[in-house]
């Protein structure tokens, strides 16, 4: 079913890019133009996944998504990216990279919260001596300056 | 002789402290990337991209190249030891590698697989010494329809040696193709696929994309099962091989040497390719095939000695022609593009220095590596005993890092995401995201040569057919794409 349901947006998505790039222009009185290239790919994604969505249902195999902990690992790093890099932007690296990793190692390890303060701390710090230090990246600093 | 003053120049470039200091280094980081499981050698390239912007380009270009054939030197330690691949080629390493250490034989099969992996990497780079320069000499005629030609059927190899349903794959080629599309236009500077979008409109960073494609999902897929391992060996005794094993292995490591280089030229192919390739070959031609599986030298000597030679192989097409042939040396020709240089025909003619030196550091590399991983190998083995949960959220640290660094823009961040989470979603759907990566880096260029053959041409697209390299190149794609189909519809019985 969630198969069938990407094919079907291969063959949206082909569509809605197609019309787009036809909207640039395809070919010109000077030769080809913008929409060309673009066109030539959102037909090809269309009609792949016309083929794919009209292959027989023996030869779709559901996916084998994770269920329970896994389930809970997965979302729990997808976390602690979305609050990384919403984050960064006004906490700087260092409290955004310090928050997801406490988040990454509670939710993805199961650390004690010890351990997991502990090892956020240490992880942060050494990045951001290696990046921001030694290797002087310019990574973002929050409001109280680190 | 032109190659041998060549390769005396690359030496001249290479032997310096610090080109010496970052061959070294890359020796280093790529046999730890390999020891590592669940860090690849392209993900480790894009973490490491934007420090070599600070290089000069031969310095960085050589760092990346160590770290490339480094990672196939170190991933056979971990599935020797643990039987869990530290990189895709060493997958087949552990079939027989964990049982030569389940027996007791782990030393063996470490220093017969470094040995190998010597032999063959020095082997693939002498030959890439005499054969590029010949490849590019013969493409230096090559104008933009000739290029385009090229270029369609290195895609149409790159589809033909992919895993799985080549419809996926050309799918996955042509989301590639609409990725690298977004931004301005390369022929015109008109804003494509912006929508009004700041962000957008300096296009969608490689970086964030390789990152999150191969690092991210990476990381997503080994949380998910978070399995034990069990570390066979704590000390490694008697690495050197005895004199039965080297009766078994030699003849191993000078097929795997051959087949690995070919296979590694092939768009495609590469270094996962040329391993799986060679332990088959082993297995068929074996006088008793039942002892593979057992714990066989050979089945570790033939694949190790495979993907190192074909290291050497992929590096060919892309620094002659400017085709790379899988992931990695996409990213390569990335790197070589931001840094200003474009690899194809021309590029040993107007960077001879560039060329040779890599060449030349690859020699000097192989026996860093060696020295690496044979007296080294205790220390590696320690390395093993880090445990995932640890080592995750510090890769997942440092893929942030890598791509906030190249533009030092948060909305990468967000894209290495949504292709993390892509990633993860389309391997569960046995996507090959291969080509995308592939397409991706080589849409520019392709575009380019596409409209400059028909803003060129009288007769629009005829130009493709007239010119009779071209019209041979895209022969060789249709009959290429024609055999594709034909053999998959018949060993899958239904659509490709």
């Amino acid at each position: 079913m969630f198969e069938r349901a990407l094919n079907v947006f291969w063959i949206v998505l082909g569509a809605a890019s197609a019309a787009y790039a036809w909207s640039l222009g395809v070919v010109g009185p000077a030769g080809p133009e913008s929409g060309l290239f673009p066109f030539i790919a959102s037909t090809i994604v269309s009609g792949a996944g016309i083929i794919l969505l009209l292959r027989p249902s023996t030869q779709v195999r559901a996916p084998n998504f994770p269920r329970s902990s896994g389930l809970w690992r997965v979302l729990g790093v997808i976390l602690g990216l979305i609050v990384m890099a919403a984050g960064m932007p006004y906490l700087g690296f260092s409290v955004a990279s310090f928050i997801t990793m406490i988040i990454l190692l509670r939710t993805v390890d199961r650390s004690s919260w010890l351990s997991a303060v502990t090892l956020a701390f240490l992880s942060t710090a050494s990045v951001f001596w290696l990046f921001g230090h030694l290797l002087g990246m310019a990574l973002p600093r929050g409001p109280w300056g680190w | 002789m032109e190659a041998l003053n060549g390769l005396l120049t690359g030496f001249g470039v290479i032997l310096t402290p610090a080109n010496l200091y970052l061959c070294f280094l890359g020796s280093l980081i790529g046999t730890l990337v390999g020891v590592l499981p669940g860090v690849g050698p392209l993900a480790a390239l894009a973490l490491l991209l934007p420090v070599t912007f600070t290089l000069s380009p031969i310095g960085g270009m050589v760092m990346l190249a160590s770290i490339f054939y480094g990672a196939m030197y170190g991933g056979s330690t971990t599935s020797i030891l643990l039987n869990i691949p530290g990189e895709a080629a060493s997958v087949v390493t552990c079939i027989d590698g964990h049982q030569m250490a389940r027996q007791g034989r782990a030393g063996p099969a470490l220093g017969i697989a470094a040995i190998g992996s010597f032999i063959a990497g020095t082997l693939g780079v002498v030959i890439m010494t005499f054969f590029a320069p010949a490849i590019a000499a013969a493409a230096i005629r090559f104008g933009p329809p000739e290029n385009f030609a090229l270029m369609v059927l290195g895609l149409v190899c790159t589809l033909f040696m992919i895993s799985g349903s080549t419809i996926k794959g050309v799918l996955m080629m042509a989301l590639g193709f609409l990725t690298a599309a977004v931004g301005l236009d390369v022929v015109n500077g008109r804003e494509r696929y912006t929508f009004g979008s700041v962000d957008l409109s300096g296009g969608i960073e490689l970086l964030a994309v390789v990152i999150g494609l191969f690092g991210v999902a990476e990381i997503l897929s080994n949380v998910e099962t978070m399995a034990k391992t069990t570390l066979l060996a704590d000390r490694i005794r008697g690495l050197w091989p005895s004199l039965a094993d080297w009766r078994a292995s030699w003849r191993a490591i000078l097929r795997g040497s051959g087949l690995g280089f070919m296979l590694g030229m092939v768009p495609g192919g590469g270094p996962v390719t040329a391993a799986f390739m060679s332990y088959a070959l082993e297995k068929r031609i074996a006088t008793q095939p039942d002892r593979f599986g057992k714990g066989a030298i050979e089945g570790v000597a033939g694949p190790e000695s495979a993907n190192n030679s074909a290291v050497a192989g992929s590096l060919i097409p892309v620094l002659s022609l400017g085709i790379p042939s899988n992931p990695v040396t996409a990213l390569l020709l990335g790197a070589l593009i931001i840094q200003g240089i474009q690899p194809g025909p021309l590029f040993i003619a107007q960077r001879p220095d560039l060329f040779w030196g890599i060449v030349a550091s690859m020699y000097v590399g192989n026996v860093f590596l060696l020295l690496l991983n044979l007296p080294l190998v205790g220390l590696w083995v320690q390395f093993l005993r880090i445990p995932y949960r640890v080592m995750f959220p510090v890769v997942l640290l440092l893929c942030v890092v890598g791509t906030y660094s190249a533009n030092k823009n948060v909305f990468d961040l967000w894209v290495m995401l949504g292709f993390g989470v892509a990633g993860y979603v389309l391997r569960k759907l046995e996507y090959d995201l291969a080509p995308f990566v592939i397409a991706f880096v080589l849409a520019p260029l392709l575009e380019q040569s596409l409209r400059q053959s028909l803003v060129m041409s009288p007769d629009g697209a005829m130009i493709l057919i007239k010119r009779p390299v071209t019209a041979l190149l895209l022969a060789a794609s249709v009959a290429l794409t024609f055999l594709m189909f034909r053999r998959r519809t018949k060993t899958e019985g239904g659509l490709p």
